[in-house]
């Protein structure tokens, strides 16, 4: 037997208040998603207004995050891209390489992953982190 | 140009917190999905301890219910009585398994909501009409609102 530290609807709570709380006039309508280790989603909104793919794209992301440990752009710079590889060589239909996926670590280890879709890919990126942040912030 | 409604993030979550609300300590933990009027997620959240197939039949029901637009059970009733099974839709999304409830408003689908992780499919499918009702009450205090206050007699 092991315990394993896991990401509760609580943190994820926590991050989506923080991020809704950050979003200002400019910004489109959109998606969030976080799951946990497997990239099992535990919490997943779509704002009025927002395209179903801003959705898709989003628990793709988080799930990428969170299944391979590795931000999105990690995982498309130094994986992908680096080394020639396509998407094909995971084969797994969930992984993307889009930008805006983020690895949840406590103690040094996944717990999930936290990805938002509708702006640019780097606000995205920077929303999540916000989320990331607020995370981070109650976990001991 | 036609005008549909379809469920806000804001009701949706309502709905989510009355089901929560609504849920006992016998209940599991449980995973609840709510999509709007074409089967689409619009909010989605998993008690801590739900396991990855609730989060997946949450959603199954939500859209099942949109999509076909009557509540899971009552669908699998009648494709039993018309001697159908669910592969005849050929959509792997879609499911039979009770505690899916389609939300309407003036006539419309605007949405579905589905429970799993209760321990059984009946008690999903109360929990998923603690969320329905929940809409309902929204719906008709907006029409308290709106409504002409005299007397219909006294209308024109």
């Amino acid at each position: 037997m092991f315990t394993q530290q896991r990401l509760g609807l609580a943190e994820a709570e926590r991050a989506r208040d923080a991020i809704l709380g950050a979003l200002t006039a400019n910004d489109n309508p959109v998606a969030l998603a976080i799951a946990d280790e497997h990239g099992v989603p535990i919490l997943l909104l779509r704002q009025d207004g927002a395209p179903a793919r801003m959705l898709s794209r989003a628990r793709a992301k988080a799930y990428t995050a969170a299944n391979l440990g590795l931000d999105t752009v990690a995982f498309r710079d130094e994986h992908v891209k680096a080394r020639d590889r396509t998407l094909n060589d995971w084969g797994d239909p969930m992984i993307t390489t889009l930008q805006g996926g983020l690895t949840i670590k406590v103690q040094g280890k996944v717990v999930g992953g936290i990805a938002m879709s509708g702006n640019t890919t780097n606000r995205d990126e920077a929303l999540a982190q916000i989320g990331l942040d607020a995370i981070a912030g109650g976990v001991q | 140009m036609i005008q549909q409604l379809s469920i806000s993030l804001a009701d949706a979550s309502m709905a989510t917190d009355a089901i929560l609300k609504g849920a006992r300590s016998s209940d599991g933990p449980l995973a609840v999905s709510i999509v709007d009027n074409a089967g689409n997620m619009v909010y989605q959240i998993r008690q801590d301890g739900a396991a990855a197939v609730d989060v997946r039949n949450a959603e199954r029901k939500a859209y099942t219910a949109a999509y076909i637009g009557r509540d899971t059970s009552v669908w699998r009733l009648q494709i039993l009585h018309d001697g159908r099974t669910v592969a005849d839709w050929s959509n792997p999304n879609m499911t039979t398994l009770h505690g899916g409830w389609t939300l309407r408003r003036a006539s419309q689908v605007i949405g579905g909501l589905g429970v799993s992780g209760s321990g059984h499919e009946d008690r999903d499918e109360q929990l998923a009409l603690r969320g329905a009702e929940a809409l309902a009450e929204l719906a008709v205090a907006e029409w308290r609102t709106k409504r002409d206050p005299r007397p219909i007699r006294e209308r024109r």
